[in-house]
């Protein structure tokens, strides 16, 4: 086998850093880190063997457990890849109920996003204030759908709660407390002078480069590639006026600044959509049948693709799952860490980019 | 009881290092680790510190159902931790499998297969609260009065 790092720093797989197991085998000159090397594989589970030959039942489970932090948009894109094959219609009101849980979970995990950053740069005072707002989130998030991860909210042709009107109050309500306090996260981040020494100009990657490399997701809407947001293809996005956030610098900071606009934008989606929640049914009914068909939807960290094919049962023949993590990673060890000028400066610029392990592996 | 025994008792309870690994989850169990340093849960009043270096740590919380890769290194990760140690399965994919133990999987559950288990949160995921209880309740049981237990 080729050999095409020399390793002199392992980094992981349990490193203070890192919430899940991965490994960054890095060749350095002094403290210059020449290339870096990403080994995975410490969290494959074998999800799409299980799913085959299980009835949609089961697998909406299993296809929620895929990743943790962005539970609800794999459940979103099964679900949505199921109604394409069996031409089952939602109904606005569950279609507006949708938005709003993934828009919450996106909150949560642009939050923990952006406090792994800080963690990892020690600015924990700010990692801290973050997670506390990400608390607010998920009790919202749990106060709609009943749980805090893992929510099984959506099934074909609807949802499976309605928002009680006392409960609207309170999301917006909440809302309001999450936008004030992250107005002031983010200007901490924005003009904190030691923050901007450590992201500003740091792990730079061009458009070209992020095109080339086929990242999405934040990740390559900080180095400034238009049109690589999935919801501006989404139907009911598109009834909201969503509309993308660009940055140009394409370094660290960038990619932390993007996630705080995007926050923003979820925040005003939800207040747009609970203010206008259509009446009517939450549940549409109908029978998922035989067919083929593939869906991709915009997760907190990419564009996420489901390729079904089911039998006239609903049970689930074939599945293969593309999750946005593995370009990002790829792309950030090739582009972002090669040539950084210290090793401290490989773990924040791989947070940054914010890798899910569970994900690329499942 | 000694002396010195009265003084490790006093700073062991008040000293918890903690450090968790994910041996094949959905990391859902994760992020509610992480969720307990929260200021509103807020792990570090009760003197436990999250650090994830098992060289330093007290208390390993193992998250997932056991992946091949993990099939050695966990017992190596357990080797390095100094004694006196107690592990924690948090969620239940380290008791079960939870839904990975299906027909077609890659892992082999239950980790305590692999090291010894001292206490379980089952739950998918388990809340912050729980977490916390469940290290607060089994570490004094286990560090209280360590050296004269031993044979």
């Amino acid at each position: 086998m080729k050999k095409t790092v020399d390793v002199s720093i392992p980094l992981g797989p349990v490193h203070p850093c890192w919430k899940e197991p991965v490994r960054l085998k890095c060749e350095t000159a002094g403290e210059r880190v020449l290339r870096v090397e990403v080994e995975l594989g410490y969290m494959k589970k074998g999800i799409e063997r299980i799913m085959r030959g299980r009835p949609w039942q089961e697998v909406m489970f299993l296809a929620e457990r895929v990743c943790g932090i962005c539970s609800v948009i794999h459940n979103m894109v099964f679900i949505e890849t199921m109604e394409e094959i069996s031409d089952i219609a939602v109904p606005p009101r569950a279609a507006y109920l949708r938005v709003i849980v993934n828009e919450l979970d996106r909150i949560a995990s642009h939050i923990l996003a952006n406090f792994s950053y800080c963690y990892t740069i020690e600015h924990e005072t700010l990692a801290m204030y973050l997670l506390n707002t990400r608390e607010i989130v998920l009790d919202n998030l749990e106060r709609i759908t009943g749980s805090r991860v893992n929510t099984a909210y959506m099934i074909p042709g609807g949802v499976r709660f309605d928002l009680l009107p006392e409960d609207a109050v309170t999301v917006l309500a909440d809302l309001d407390k999450v936008e004030e306090e992250m107005r002031r996260h983010t200007r901490i981040f924005e003009t904190g002078p030691l923050i901007a020494l450590r992201s500003k100009g740091i792990g730079v990657m061009d458009r070209e480069e992020a095109i080339r490399s086929h990242t999405v997701g934040p990740t390559a809407r900080a180095s400034g590639v238009s049109d690589s947001d999935l919801r501006l293809r989404h139907p009911t996005y598109q009834a909201l006026g969503f509309e993308q956030i660009t940055r140009t610098e394409g370094d660290n900071f960038a990619r932390i600044m993007v996630r705080f606009q995007e926050i923003f934008q979820s925040i005003d989606l939800i207040r747009k959509c609970v203010t206008t929640l259509p009446d009517g049914p939450i549940r549409g009914g109908g029978l998922c049948r035989a067919g083929e068909g593939s869906h991709s939807g915009e997760a907190p960290r990419g564009e996420l693709t489901y390729t079904i094919k089911t039998d006239e049962y609903g049970r689930v023949l074939d599945i293969a799952i593309r999750t946005p993590s593995i370009m990002n990673i790829e792309a950030c060890a090739h582009a972002m860490i090669a040539d950084a000028a210290s090793i401290a400066d490989v773990t924040s610029t791989f947070i940054s980019s914010d890798p899910c392990v569970a994900c690329n592996e499942r | 009881m000694s002396i010195l025994q009265d003084i490790k008792n006093a700073v062991r309870s008040r000293s918890i290092h903690v450090a968790y690994v994910d041996v094949g989850s959905c990391n859902g169990c994760d992020i509610e680790v992480l969720a307990c340093l929260a200021p509103r849960y807020d792990i570090e009043q009760y003197g436990i510190y999250v650090h994830n270096n098992p060289r330093e740590a007290d208390v390993l919380l193992v998250i997932g159902s056991v992946t091949p890769q993990w099939v050695d290194k966990l017992r190596d990760i357990w080797d390095k931790i100094p004694e006196p140690k107690v592990a924690v399965a948090i969620g239940n994919c380290p008791i079960s499998g939870c839904v990975y133990a299906r027909r077609g999987t890659l892992t082999t559950p239950p980790v305590e297969n692999y090291i010894p288990i001292a206490a379980s949160v089952p739950g998918c995921p388990p809340r912050p609260t729980e977490i916390l209880s469940a290290i607060l309740s089994v570490a004094p049981l286990i560090f209280k009065d360590y050296e004269e237990k031993q044979p």
